[in-house]
């Protein structure tokens, strides 16, 4: 295992997902800080260029979550 | 989408899709996990960056 | 301010603080073993030995208890200091080597072996525990003995009543000495020592006396059990308080009478499932693997005691097989008194099996143990079906006792099969379908109170005024009016509301304050000076994060103007120091780093609007649920991830634009389209609010269907109360009544619309605020038993017409009388379940037997529905010698018609044999179909179902309203219901429409899309895909942009969609535009 810990763009839900992450804060849940969350209104508002950029502009990976 | 990603030379697993309700904590942290470990078996993605040098 | 040297390092601490307190402070570690924040310092273990130089000497002291002063130097990690430390951490070490704490302690200093002979004890002899005894108030143990023979040990090693078994020396004890198991154990012997059962996780889980009832509780504030809080035993304890940041904890708080004022009263005391313990046959209290459904539902949830694993209690293994036995403490008047039916327990059973199956895997047997299945609401039928095709196994029969097998983990069940033999299965696990009580407080409740309540003790209310008690003024809803589901107490709940409504409309906005406005400060063409917040939350965030190095980062991204962290942001102090920050440095962006702006958001854009910002121009970073609280173990990638987070928050409000929120008014009248029941409660209840009603309909009198009806449950005769309504409608000068009247055209959205009504060719435009669809339904006729061949063969309502007319000869004269249900219903052209017509007849089939007791009667269903209370009406009819004769979807009845005689033909269901029955009279309980009307759908741009139902906004919490803004639903449109429930839903709709109309006016988020009229290239796709009917085109005769898409504010919610399929780019998303979004992905991956 190496110590390199991947940077994933992740796009979340308002309603869904980033509402689990706060659950999963609230619960004390871990998990590894990999990820950097863009909130977003809706998965409707998720448009392809946005994954493009991500991985453009340095990310490891693009996560979208509704 | 994916298909994309392939055609430009991009593992298909660094980009990742889900559905989770805002009540499911737990299934949230299982795909963070797994999504994390897919991702470093691959390694730093390099191939599609945006190199100063290039663009120069 | 005493201010001394640690390492070197200038430090301060306040008069009284000891050196350990302030090394904290500083984050210089200092090991310890028995010191405790809540407890005095006793220098007990001495591993917290550093080294003080007073200006001439050099000696040792306990971090811990010494004292700071001016001046002194302390060092912590000199090699003198570790030396001897590490001989301290070795003495101990060879006195308890098998104490991993130790170890570890040990291993840090580089120990391996002791040097000394080692023992075999487990007890440093630091008295923490004993220290902690005394907190408690209790000083049951002590240290005894002396020199060699000194133990931690009770008054003559004897268990004594100050022992109250709390548990505080074993939370405190570092080596494990004292653990809860041996507690247990000594202290059991007296007294019967319970951990705190979580009423969350139905006692599957423990908590403690501190708590959070559940994650998502509201308000979201930890509560102090007052039962089990040692403080409230003995005085004592109070540790919560030393660590409580802000001093929230106050113990003396006395629960106080609060004496209030009220023109009316809402009872939503709610149920309390039922409790099997006193069932020995099911053995559930005995054996662990038998459980309530309420149980499986905290098995099954992620959030749950097992995280959402499915196991078996008695070894926590994954079951294989699993059933459930319906109508445990429901339908039994003989191991129990609850005779009626509890309506939800059919349907909740099934949704458990399903998702069992989702969880486990299909290899996972479910079977459901039944006796009439009653999936009587929306949509239920139809998961049903989609059950049975899933695997989940359907048993008709009622089982008596449940034999656990011997040896082993098993359970063992014998039933009845369909065709009479006898089966035996073994079973995993099995659950209890739990039924729904009225508890007996609730009992005392309405006993106090003075109102009546029903034989199943639930709260007595009449078909016509289902959510009225028996006393003026006081309203009930939920499960207390009778046992229901969700969607029908949402239902009931807003109903109850507008019944309160309606008598205290005078007082509307009577005790209304008006908040203060702050002018908005320009700050359009300004370069941005943005101040960032970095919040510490307690420990919460600082605990985990190094938050000064986040906020000392923040200062150097581009444009910020200022950067700071306080210990609460949400405090209203710093809240206060915040907005005079934003004035004095002239900010005009904000970004806040602390918790969820879920939660937080808007209590930081109000501190926006109070300094004069737009409160658009704010963008928090979640540095807490989503970094502190979930990577704690890795402090050095939080703070790094903390750094991206506030970046990419800075980056992004850097293009934030100041928003406005348009503000709209809200037409104050209503138009309700249908008079049917549903719909003229609706337009009464809208009236007697206070708001001018318009009735829609299409037919030349009021009353729809009600006319058809003969009597309700209850016993009412519909005629008589429908005269009433109609009656009262009629005299409101409130309501305007159309008959014979349709709509023909609708323009407008939320607030302001206006409809066009056709009047026998005439037109009348009429504007209104909110519409009700109550466009109701109609009694499907047959096509099948004959029916229309012979007059003695007629439908439930036709039946109803010849009951009410007093007297029929060929009604009390028959011999023998048959109904037949689901006539149309349940079938595959249409899967649902008319939900009225087992009630409806057996209703008249008990008439029949007033009028001829000596007529036959027999009823051939495939379920029996009489959910709720309608249970006692199917009870009275078998004792009455009402006969019920089950068939299947395969084998419906036969009717013939010879020699003038119905002769009706069925395989009975014991017998297994066709028998044929001569009937004087047919009684077909056809389904109830709606009134679908694809153009008032597409007027209104709401959706219908397969079935032609409206489909409301939301299945459970919304079932009066339609996701279109401004439009409501009730009655039969809804879906099949009898009258109590049309009234209770018109009222329902008009609650809910009351909602808006009441606030006046409508106020729109900033975060709207916006068409560019110039790149929009009018391809319809935006007005396509909006699930709101926010987007349209300009019309064509238009000055500007005709022909272009335009976005309604009022209507949008913001989410994108739109945004995201514009193929030229000519939709923005406000506060969520391109630029933004892309402004936070390349911040993401700076460094």
């Amino acid at each position: 295992m190496s110590d390199w810990e991947p940077k994933i763009v992740s796009f979340l839900c308002n309603w869904c997902s980033y509402g689990a992450a706060d659950l999963a804060g609230v619960s004390r849940m871990e998990y590894p800080p990999s990820i950097r969350v863009v909130r977003i209104p809706c998965t409707g508002r998720m448009s392809p260029k946005f994954a493009l950029a991500a991985l453009r502009e340095g990310a490891d990976a693009v996560w979208v979550s509704g | 989408m994916k298909n994309l990603l392939e055609h430009m030379g991009i593992e298909p697993d660094r980009l990742h899709f889900s559905w989770i309700s805002s009540a499911e904590s737990t299934k949230f942290v299982s795909v963070v996990r797994e999504i994390t470990a897919k991702v470093k078996a691959l390694g730093p993605n390099e191939r599609f960056v945006k190199k100063e040098a290039k663009v120069a | 301010m005493v201010t001394f040297k640690i390492n070197g390092q200038t430090v301060q601490g306040e008069e009284g603080q000891f050196i350990l307190q302030v090394a904290e402070k500083y984050g210089i570690e200092i090991p310890t073993m028995c010191h405790h924040k809540a407890l005095d310092p006793a220098g007990m273990c001495r591993v917290c030995t550093v080294a003080l130089f007073d200006g001439r000497r050099t000696r040792f002291v306990t971090a811990c208890n010494y004292p700071i002063w001016e001046g002194m130097a302390v060092t912590t990690d000199s090699e003198e200091v570790i030396k001897g430390r590490k001989l301290i951490i070795e003495l101990l070490l060879a006195r308890c080597p098998e104490v991993p704490a130790l170890q570890q302690l040990a291993k840090a200093y580089g120990i391996d072996e002791p040097r000394f002979k080692t023992e075999n004890d487990t007890c440093i002899l630091c008295g923490l525990c004993t220290r902690m005894c005394e907190k408690m108030g209790n000083n049951a143990i002590t240290l005894t003995g002396r020199g060699l023979s000194l133990e931690v040990d009770t008054p003559f090693h004897l268990q004594t009543d100050a022992c109250i078994a709390c548990g505080a020396c074993a939370s405190v004890c570092p080596t494990g000495h004292i653990s809860l198991e041996k507690i247990k154990t000594h202290v059991t012997a007296k007294a019967k020592v319970e951990t705190i059962r979580s009423e969350y996780d139905m006692g599957l889980k423990g908590r403690k006396p501190v708590y959070v009832p559940y994650a998502q509780a509201v308000p979201n504030t930890p509560a102090i059990d007052r039962d089990v809080c040692v403080h409230f035993k003995t005085g004592g304890c109070q540790v919560c308080t030393e660590f409580c940041g802000v001093n929230a904890i106050d113990h003396k708080m006395e629960d106080e009478i609060v004496e209030l004022d009220v023109g009316a009263i809402i009872l939503a005391p709610g149920f309390e499932p039922f409790d099997p313990t006193k069932f020995d046959s099911y053995a559930y209290a005995n054996h662990p693997n038998v459980i309530t459904s309420m149980e499986m539902e905290r098995l099954l949830s992620a959030s749950g005691p097992t995280s959402g694993h499915l196991v078996r209690l008695s070894d926590h293994k994954a079951p294989k097989k699993i059933a459930w036995f319906q109508c445990v403490g429901s339908r039994d008047q003989n191991r129990c008194d609850n005779s009626y039916c509890s309506s939800v327990c059919c349907m909740y059973a099934i949704k458990e099996a399903v998702i069992a199956k989702e969880h486990a895997g299909d290899d996972l047997e479910c079977a459901i143990f039944y006796m009439d299945m009653r999936t009587h609401g929306k949509e239920f039928e139809r998961f049903y079906n989609n059950a049975q095709d899933k695997g989940v196994r359907f048993v008709r029969s009622r089982v008596h006792t449940i034999d656990p097998v011997r040896g082993s983990d098993e359970l063992s069940v014998r039933y009845v099969n369909d065709d009479g033999s006898l089966a035996e299965e073994q079973f995993d696990m099995i659950v209890l379908s739990i039924g729904l009580e009225t508890p007996p407080e609730t009992v005392e409740l309405a006993n106090k109170l003075g109102i009546a309540l029903t034989e199943g003790n639930f709260c007595k209310t009449s078909s016509f005024e289902p959510v009225a008690t028996s006393k003026p003024g006081i309203y009930v809803c939920g499960a207390f009016q009778g046992p229901k589901d969700i969607p029908q107490s949402v239902v009931d709940a807003s109903a109850a509301a507008a019944a309160a409504g309606e008598i205290l409309a005078a007082g509307r906005n009577t005790a209304t304050k008006q908040a203060e406005v702050v002018p908005e400060t320009n700050v359009i063409g300004e370069r941005p000076r943005i101040g960032v917040f970095v919040c510490r939350c307690g420990i919460n965030i600082a605990g985990v994060v190094d938050v000064p190095s986040v906020a000392q980062y923040a200062a150097t991204l581009p444009y910020v103007e200022y950067a700071t962290d306080s210990l609460y942001s949400c405090a209203q102090d710093t809240q206060d120091q915040m907005a005079q920050i934003i004035q004095q440095k002239k900010l005009n962006r904000v970004v806040v780093a602390a918790c969820t702006p879920k939660t937080h958001e808007p209590l930081f854009q109000e501190t926006l609007t109070a300094a004069g910002l737009n409160k658009y121009l704010f963008e928090m970073a979640n540095i807490r649920n989503h970094d502190s609280w979930v990577h704690k173990n890795n402090p050095d990638l939080a703070t790094r991830k903390a750094k991206d987070l506030v970046r990419m928050a800075v980056n992004k409000v850097r293009l934030m634009q100041p928003l406005q929120e348009a503000e709209l008014d809200i037409n104050p009248t209503a138009l309700v389209i249908g008079g049917g029941i549903a719909g003229m409660t609706a337009a009464r209840t809208l009236a007697r609010q206070g708001y001018e009603t318009h009735i829609v309909e299409r037919s030349d009198r009021l009353g729809g269907q009600a006319h058809n009806i003969y009597k309700t449950v209850s016993g009412d005769l519909v005629a008589d109360k429908l005269a009433e309504l109609i009656d009262d409608v009629d005299h409101n000068e409130q309501i305007h009544i159309h008959l014979n009247t349709q709509l023909s055209a609708v323009d407008g959205f939320v607030g302001n619309f206006t409809s066009t009504l056709s009047t026998d060719g005439d037109t009348q435009a009429v504007a209104h605020g909110i519409a009700v669809l109550a466009t109701g339904g109609t009694p499907l006729q047959p096509e099948e038993y004959n029916y229309g061949q012979d007059p003695r063969i007629m439908t439930s309502l036709e039946m109803d017409q010849r009951l009410k007319a007093a007297n029929d000869p060929a009604l009390s004269e028959a011999q023998a009388a048959v109904f037949i249900q689901c006539v149309g219903s349940r079938e595959p052209q249409r899967p649902y379940c008319s939900r009225v017509c087992c009630t409806h007849s057996i209703d008249n089939a008990l008439e029949l037997k007033k009028r001829n007791p000596d007529m036959n009667i027999f009823i051939l269903y495939r379920d029996i529905r009489t959910y709720g209370e309608r249970e006692y009406l199917y009870k009275e009819a078998r004792e009455k010698g009402v006969i019920f004769v089950r068939y299947d979807l395969e084998h419906k009845p036969q009717v013939a018609l010879a020699d003038g005689k119905i002769q009706v033909t069925v395989t009975d269901h014991v017998l297994g044999m066709p028998m044929t029955i001569e009937a004087d009279l047919l009684s077909l309980a056809t389904a109830v179909l709606p009134n679908k009307d694809e153009t008032l759908a597409q007027f209104f741009k709401v959706p219908l179902n397969e079935d032609g139902f409206f489909v409301e906004k939301h299945a459970k919490l919304g079932p009066s309203e339609f996701a279109t803004d401004g439009v409501f639903l009730c009655g039969l449109a809804h879906y099949p219901k009898p009258i109590d429930e049309a009234i209770v839903q018109g009222r329902a709709a008009a609650s809910r429409a009351v909602t808006l109309l009441a606030r006046g006016k409508i106020h729109t988020s900033g975060n709207v899309a916006q068409v560019d009229p110039m790149m929009c290239a009018s391809c319809g796709v935006c007005v396509s895909v909006c699930p709101y009917s926010a987007p349209s085109f300009i019309e064509a005769d238009a000055r500007m942009h005709a022909g272009k898409a335009q976005i309604n504010a009022v209507l949008c919610k913001g989410c994108g969609l739109c945004v995201a399929s514009c193929r030229s780019g000519a939709i923005h998303l406000k506060g969520f535009d391109n630029d933004q979004i892309f402004a936070q992905i390349s911040a993401a991956n700076w460094e």
